[in-house]
């Protein structure tokens, strides 16, 4: 009876490996339709009973064809088969033409029938099986498990126990990794079998929808990897016309890939049991013997339990290892968040504490990146490359609050220069608005990878004109790959640490901006008083001066040939006096304005500027005095020409008066070499000049360094040329030597 | 000197009238010297109205106009003559303690003559009205086209 169609074998992972149709012929199989459960498929090696050959059985109720099997089994097959997986239901003696056999029997639903599994009780070991034998064994282990402290230790004696359970020459704990590659993590044999311990295997080993199996059903046996499969009769069922899903069984045919790999490996039998950490597939637990061998269902449901209590230790020592990871990483964090509170603005706080930022993330070097600036810490790729990284992440992961890889290189190939400090990148993304990230890099970590056989598979041509026929490869012997432009994976709580970090981020950066917003009205609401207070300065405290001066003036000039020299002298005073108040105001308020109004910015002229200024001031220069004027060619800057025709006038008359008593007066205005697009002035004079001690007061408001009966002034004419110049985005300075002269500079934009 | 215009002061300090009428009497202008101590006072001169009805009907050679008045201000009278197709001819100078910019902006939008910072030195601020009243009193050529309602006597 071998209607087996063999399977179009394209790609492993279409293989429709649940409803292969076969079995594996150390068992037989009844697949039950019905209420009265009657046999509406059977494997091909029914056996003949005395008086009941096995073509009879189709289409007869089990109690007919099985009536060896007991009513309370029967009612178990109709009630109890609600949980996935195949259900044990005990011991079961045939008398076959050849004698009485032993059977394990398993029942599980698959759609609407109910399929029953015979498989050979393997007497041997039989004994070793018992419960009473694996007590003492199990409850041994768990506490060995207990006791261990890492996960490494964990999957050591998990491997140690299922081989000493189970017999087989190898017991391999394989761990899949995110992108499905697998790694034996650990191993225990007895020398038959070559050690695979640490070798890595590529994903497409295990295709997803045999992943999806393991899932499902937890445990497979080959026991003989040389087995001819038994095909169902019919193949379909009668009534459905649907093929029978196997997914369950125990017995079912393994896909001819896998039998032939095993072959390839030199194993014929074999166990594996899947390691299940919160639903998940973690791992396999792999058994390999190099000859055929059977291991009886009680002995394999031991080990089922014994991986499950594996299992449940795994997940707490895992999420313990996590939460430890989490809480220190957490305690980083906070402090860097205080950091970042108590200076003006967050990036200070991370720069002023390099360790912790680099410690949060695990990594060896970190940025700060935003449109203008680049921040480096610790070891990084220089910023030329940062900042390609940065246009990179921000062009193509724009959008993403974090972007992770352990491999740079193979998302953006022109990193792969820059591996040795950057291999692995954690990014966050810490504006709304504008493209800026924290930067985390880690090195590349050369990795000498083990693979069990090489990673890509071989197709060959099929002669008939087919689809390419997949093989398993055929060689198992270990090549070295070395693995590069990688790093050691960013672990969850890290990437959740940063993604905490860049909420605080988002939320102090976007509180300081109401703050701003706050301090912004207050300032604008500031301003407002400030405008009306000097307003009325403008009118009522100007008006008084000048009404003092005024009659001082007309008392003066009509009364004054009355007075005594000393009533002269003292109406002279309350003149000057008045005067200077009067003056004074008017400096004030031309200060103050200077903060209020608008710059009208053009194009000026400054030599028409510097000669109009200075044509107008030396009308009031007494004819007796020297002054020698050498103005070099001064250009054009960016400037608004009231305010810069009042910063010419303060240097120049500064000049002029600080020069009164040289013989000759030398004045000399220039332009200096350009600088970063500013254009740099000077007015140079060989006047009294000053103490380079005192040069920060020079520009301060009411600051004055000389007493009033030396030089006239309000001490308030070089902090309006500061705030002129300062507002128009340029720099002012002084130098000076006492008794030589000074010199002040000051800067502009050239457009 | 019948055909003298006045030259009409509106100012509400009683130190500064003084003091202008003082710079005036220096510059020996011969002009009569009205004074309004207020902007409602000074519209109600120039319109004839009120007090001022049975005025001549003679517009002042210059209006020495305060910005800073009691009832209604300078910048609103200024407003008033400038926007008076009957008025707008008469020329008027702002005189004004105030040195900020928005009131000189202003002015000059309504249409003022000139805008004058008084200034605090004496000297500067006798020559600065002397200046004024000779500027407006005696340099400057009226307009071309009298109406009828001014060439009443």
């Amino acid at each position: 009876m071998r209607s087996v169609q063999p399977a179009e074998l394209t790609a492993c992972d279409k293989e429709p490996i649940h409803i292969l149709g076969t079995l594996q012929p150390h068992g037989f199989l009844l697949a039950l339709e019905g209420p009265d459960l009657h046999v509406a498929q059977a494997s091909a090696n029914l056996p003949d009973l005395p008086g009941r050959p096995a073509a009879d059985a189709h289409g007869k109720s089990l109690a007919e064809a099985m009536p060896e099997i007991g009513a309370p089994l029967v009612e178990a097959l109709t009630t109890q088969l609600d949980h996935d997986g195949a259900a044990y239901l005990g011991v079961l003696t045939l008398e076959t033409g050849a004698g009485p056999r032993l059977y394990d029997l398993a029942a599980h639903r698959s759609g609407d029938r109910t399929v029953l599994e015979f498989e050979e009780n393997a007497g041997e070991t039989a004994a070793s099986g018992s419960l009473d034998t694996l007590y003492p064994r199990l409850r041994a282990f768990i506490e060995a498990l207990h006791g261990a402290s890492s996960v490494e230790e964990l999957c050591g004696l998990l491997a140690a126990d299922i081989r000493l359970l189970t017999g087989f020459d190898r017991a391999l704990v394989y761990r899949f990794d995110r992108e499905w590659h697998g790694t034996v993590v650990a191993e225990d044999g007895n020398g038959v079998l070559p050690s695979y311990l640490d070798l890595r295997f590529p994903a497409s080993d295990i295709p997803a929808q045999a992943r999806e199996l393991y899932r499902r059903n937890r445990l497979r046996i080959i026991p003989d990897a040389g087995y001819e499969p038994v095909p169902l009769v019919p193949p379909l069922s009668p009534t459905t016309g649907q093929p029978l899903d196997l997914g369950q069984s125990i017995l079912r045919s393994v896909s001819p890939v896998h039998v032939e790999y095993m072959r390839n490996m030199g194993t014929m039998a074999s166990m594996s049991i899947s390691i299940l950490v919160e639903g998940a597939l973690w791992g396999l637990i792999s058994c390999h013997n190099k000859t055929p061998r059977r291991v009886p269902l009680q002995t394999r449901n031991a080990c089922d339990i014994l991986t499950q209590t594996f299992a449940l230790q795994l997940a707490a020592k895992e999420r313990g290892a996590l939460s430890e990871q989490r809480l220190a990483l957490g305690a980083i964090q906070s402090r860097l968040l205080g950091f970042m509170a108590e200076e003006e603005t967050f990036v200070q706080g991370f720069l002023n504490h390099p360790e912790d930022v680099l410690a949060m993330a695990n990594a060896g070097g970190a940025a700060i990146v935003t449109d203008q600036r680049c921040h480096l810490m610790g070891r990084t790729p220089s910023e030329r490359q940062v900042r390609a990284v940065y246009d990179w992440l921000s062009a193509e992961h724009g959008g993403e609050a974090v972007h992770v890889t352990d491999a740079l290189g193979e998302e953006f190939p022109p990193a792969r220069t820059i591996a040795d400090t950057a291999s692995g990148l954690l990014a966050i993304s810490i504006s709304e608005k504008y493209a800026s990230y924290v930067l985390w890099f880690r090195p590349e970590v050369v990795q000498t990878v083990r693979w069990g056989g090489e990673p890509q598979k071989v197709t060959s041509k099929d002669p008939a004109g087919g689809p390419d026929r997949l093989h398993p490869r055929k060689s198992f012997e270990t090549w070295k790959e070395t693995l590069q432009g990688r790093s050691l994976p960013w672990t969850v709580p890290e990437i959740d640490t940063a993604k905490d970090l860049r909420a605080a981020v988002l939320g102090i950066v976007l509180r300081r901006a109401e703050e701003l917003a706050a301090l912004t009205e207050e300032l604008q609401r500031s301003n407002k008083e400030l405008e009306a207070f000097s307003y009325s300065v403008s009118h009522d405290l100007r008006a008084p001066f000048r009404h003092i001066v005024g009659y001082a003036e007309l008392l003066r000039s009509r009364e004054g040939e009355k007075f005594t020299e000393r009533g002269r002298r003292y109406v002279d005073t309350i003149i000057e006096a008045a005067f200077s108040a009067g003056t004074l105001v008017d400096n004030l308020l031309t200060f103050s304005q200077m903060g209020r109004n608008a710059l009208n910015r053009i194009p000026c002229d400054m030599n028409q500027l510097v000669e109009d200024v200075r044509r107008k001031m030396i009308r009031d220069i007494p004819l007796e005095r020297a002054i020698r004027w050498q103005v070099g060619p001064l250009g054009r800057a960016q400037a608004d020409p009231v305010m810069m025709r009042l910063v010419i006038e303060n240097l120049l008359s500064n000049a002029v008066k600080y020069t009164r008593g040289r013989p000759e007066a030398v004045i000399e205005v220039s332009r200096e070499a350009d600088r970063e697009g500013e254009a740099v002035f000077s007015v140079r004079d060989n006047g009294v000049g000053f103490d380079m001690a005192y040069v920060n007061k020079l520009f301060g408001v009411f600051q004055r360094l000389h007493r009033v009966e030396e030089f006239e002034g309000t001490g308030i004419g070089l902090a309006n040329v500061r705030r002129i110049v300062e507002r128009h985005g340029g720099q002012v300075w002084a130098e000076g030597v006492l008794g030589q002269g000074a010199t002040f500079h000051f800067t502009l934009p050239i457009r | 000197m019948a055909d003298l215009k006045p030259i009409l002061l509106v100012e509400d300090n009683p130190n500064d009238i003084e003091l202008t009428l003082a710079a005036l009497e220096k510059s020996q202008l011969a002009n009569k010297i009205v004074i309004c101590r207020d902007g409602a006072e000074a519209l109600e001169f120039l319109r004839r109205q009120g007090p001022h009805a049975d005025r001549p009907a003679q517009d002042p050679a210059v209006v020495l106009l305060d910005l800073k008045l009691p009832k209604v201000d300078g910048l609103e009278v200024l407003a008033a003559v400038k926007g008076d197709p009957k008025m707008r001819a008469i020329p008027i100078v702002m005189l004004t303690s105030s040195r900020e910019e928005s009131d000189l902006v202003r002015s000059y939008q309504l249409g003022v003559n000139a805008f004058v910072v008084k200034p605090v030195g004496f000297k500067e601020f006798f020559e600065a009205i002397q200046d004024l009243g000779v500027f407006w009193a005696v340099l400057n050529e009226p307009p071309p086209h009298r109406t009828d309602w001014t060439s009443g006597e």
